[in-house]
């Protein structure tokens, strides 16, 4: 993770591409906004995760950048094209997962991503490729709507990289799928990022934005409260303190080590060297831990 | 035009693994076929007779009468049993016989029991003088306003494909796939109302040649198949985006069915001073341009006129329903 941060670093060069700016949107006329005063940026070639509950404005927010709900208030650029005047053509460079998959039945798998192939004007992917990377191969020429839920959502997530999306927006893209595929998919997303692609990842799955994310954003009542990369949140929240589990006279004992304080640096050293050590590990805080921490909430 | 074409081959692609699209497309053609075999011979003579080839007074009827000739009894017989009204005409004993089916209309046996008098006995003193009169009836009521009715039904059926490929759409959500592809939304209107337009006027070309309106202005039908396609299209747009279920959005689509034919027999039946009741109908002014088109008694400048009435209305109705429509394909 630290390794490809710094590999990362030299990619960035600054630039956006996702620039957002007071963004506020509401449903209804009296303006109850499910998104309030939002801003942040994120930079080309970045994994940023987009991280809150149900109910939080993860997907208002990502309706607005996606072009799917209107720029109301606010400033929004993605992948060099300014929201208040969305052209079509912005989405050459734009690859939409959603969270729920949404294909049509009565055609094969096949036929889903050629027809969707058609609809832009860029290169795209080879089906069959496609198919192949999430192992629909198999069933290419079967109809989708006899596919199981994971199927589907497989499916749903390689037609969005039909047209090799320069900004790439993943709503849950391993939500309901099996940890063999889940696994699969996130080293999708990271091959693909490495190639260039800037990944706009909405979740509530901490562990899955922990593994892939360079930066986080935790989203709660349409606010953004906190935005940082997984390792500056673990150090920030986190306890510096090591967990042993070690045996006394045959007998377990667990101790906590500050690794700040020089005795307990000391005494861990001498249990290193003599002690019978069987468990040891860092008191580090996780993503969720972190989230309850900062917002005061759950994530369900 | 590459989207397009994309859009329209997807929906014939899932409409041919939808029978119920598939029916919708023969419907036309079918029920053509059965108003065709409801009313032979329409058209031609209003008499119609069968004869054995050998019988004498073959030339004689001709005359007055559409003929068939059989070579056998046989074959009469069964002639005269089909649907239609044709009667037998056999000569036995010494005599001319007619053979009937027994459902004829009495008026016509009555003219042709008079009509063999007369031609079997030339010294007959009843005069007989034959006059066939349609009594302001150009052609037969059953094609006429069956036409006008398949017609009008068959682009309203235009309507259903569009309702039936929308719902489709937004049942498995796909409508969301294409608002973040770099379709737009004209592209997708057009290419979703295309089969909703050009499979109405397959059918309806199908239809009135199957039915024998071989003779009406094509142009003159063209332009009133087009106008009546848009609010056709308008109805099957607003339909589409309202349903998330192709039942409720059937249901919805049979409500429509009600103004045509309100319209239809509003004015068959209506004396032309309450015809005004009718204006607010784009199918009243479809069916005007139909009838006159059928009967080949159109011109250009009603047409026309029907036509802008259609398309005013459509663009009152459109004006109505597009927030609704436009929501309704985010």
């Amino acid at each position: 993770m630290i390794e490809k941060e710094s590999s990362r670093g030299t990619e960035k060069k600054g630039e956006n591409m996702i620039s957002v700016e007071n963004l506020s949107h509401y449903y209804t006329q009296n303006q109850v906004f499910a998104v309030k005063n939002v801003s942040f940026q994120v930079e080309k070639g970045e994994i940023f995760g987009f991280l809150g509950p149900s109910g939080a404005g993860k997907s208002t927010t990502q309706g607005v950048l996606t072009g799917l709900l209107p720029l109301q208030q606010g400033r929004v650029r993605v992948a060099g094209h300014d929201l208040s005047h969305p052209k079509r053509t912005m989405f050459n460079k734009i690859g939409v997962s959603f969270e729920q998959s949404n294909v049509y039945g009565k055609l094969t798998a096949r036929e889903n991503l050629d027809f969707y192939a058609k609809l832009f004007d860029v290169p795209t992917m080879k089906t069959m490729d496609l198919l192949e990377m999430v192992g629909l191969d198999k069933v290419a020429d079967k109809k989708a709507g006899t596919f199981s839920k994971g199927m589907k959502h497989r499916l749903t997530f390689v037609r969005s990289m039909i047209n090799k999306p320069e900004m790439w927006f993943l709503d849950e893209p391993t939500t309901g799928l099996d940890p063999a595929i889940g696994s699969q998919i996130k080293d999708i997303i990271r091959q693909e990022n490495e190639k260039g692609a800037t990944v706009f990842l909405t979740t509530h799955n901490m562990q899955v934005a922990d593994e892939l994310c360079d930066r986080v954003a935790f989203i709660i009542d349409g606010e953004i409260k906190l935005i940082d990369s997984p390792r500056n949140l673990k150090l920030q929240f986190g306890q510096q303190m090591v967990v042993v589990d070690h045996l006394v006279q045959g007998q377990r004992k667990t101790e906590q080590f500050s690794l700040i304080m020089d005795e307990d640096k000391t005494r861990l050293n001498q249990l290193i060297q003599t002690g019978q050590i069987q468990m040891m590990h860092t008191k580090e805080a996780t993503l969720e831990e972190i989230f309850i921490k900062v917002t005061g909430r759950g994530l369900e | 035009m590459k989207r397009i074409a994309a859009i329209v081959g997807r929906d014939i692609r899932s409409g041919i693994r939808d029978w119920l699209i598939v029916y919708l497309s023969i419907a036309p053609f079918i029920i053509a076929l059965i108003l065709r075999s409801l009313i032979p011979g329409v058209g031609d003579s209003l008499l119609s007779v069968v004869v054995l080839d050998q019988n004498p007074l073959v030339s004689s009827l001709e005359q007055v009468a559409r003929v068939e000739l059989v070579s056998d009894l046989e074959s009469l017989e069964q002639r005269v049993l089909r649907m239609d009204d044709v009667f037998g005409i056999v000569y036995t004993r010494g005599a001319y016989e007619l053979v009937v089916q027994g459902n004829e209309s009495e008026h016509s046996l009555g003219m042709l029991e008079t009509l063999m008098a007369r031609l079997t006995n030339p010294s007959s003193s009843v005069p007989v003088d034959i006059q066939f009169s349609d009594l302001g009836w150009e052609m037969s009521p059953l094609k006429l306003y069956g036409g006008i009715m398949l017609m009008l039904f068959t682009t309203v059926f235009g309507g259903m494909f569009i309702v039936l490929n929308l719902v489709d759409e937004k049942m498995h959500k796909t409508l969301r796939a294409l608002n973040v592809s770099p379709l737009s939304r004209v592209e997708l209107v057009i290419g979703k109302g295309m089969l909703g337009f050009l499979l109405p006027l397959v059918g309806c070309l199908g239809a009135a040649w199957i039915m024998g309106f071989s003779g009406i202005h094509l142009g003159m039908f063209f332009v009133t198949l087009l106008s009546i396609a848009t609010i056709s299209i308008i109805i099957g747009f607003s339909i589409g985006v309202m349903n998330d279920e192709p039942i409720s959005a059937v249901a919805s689509m049979k409500m429509v069915m009600l103004p045509v034919l309100l319209s239809v027999f509003g004015a068959m039946y209506l004396a032309d001073n309450w015809h005004w009741v009718l204006f607010w109908s784009p199918f009243y002014w479809a069916y005007l341009s139909m009838n006159g088109i059928l009967l080949q008694q159109a011109d250009w400048f009603l047409v026309l006129r029907n036509s802008g009435f259609i398309l005013g209305l459509t663009v009152l109705v459109f004006m109505g329903l597009r927030k609704k429509i436009v929501n309704g394909l985010e």
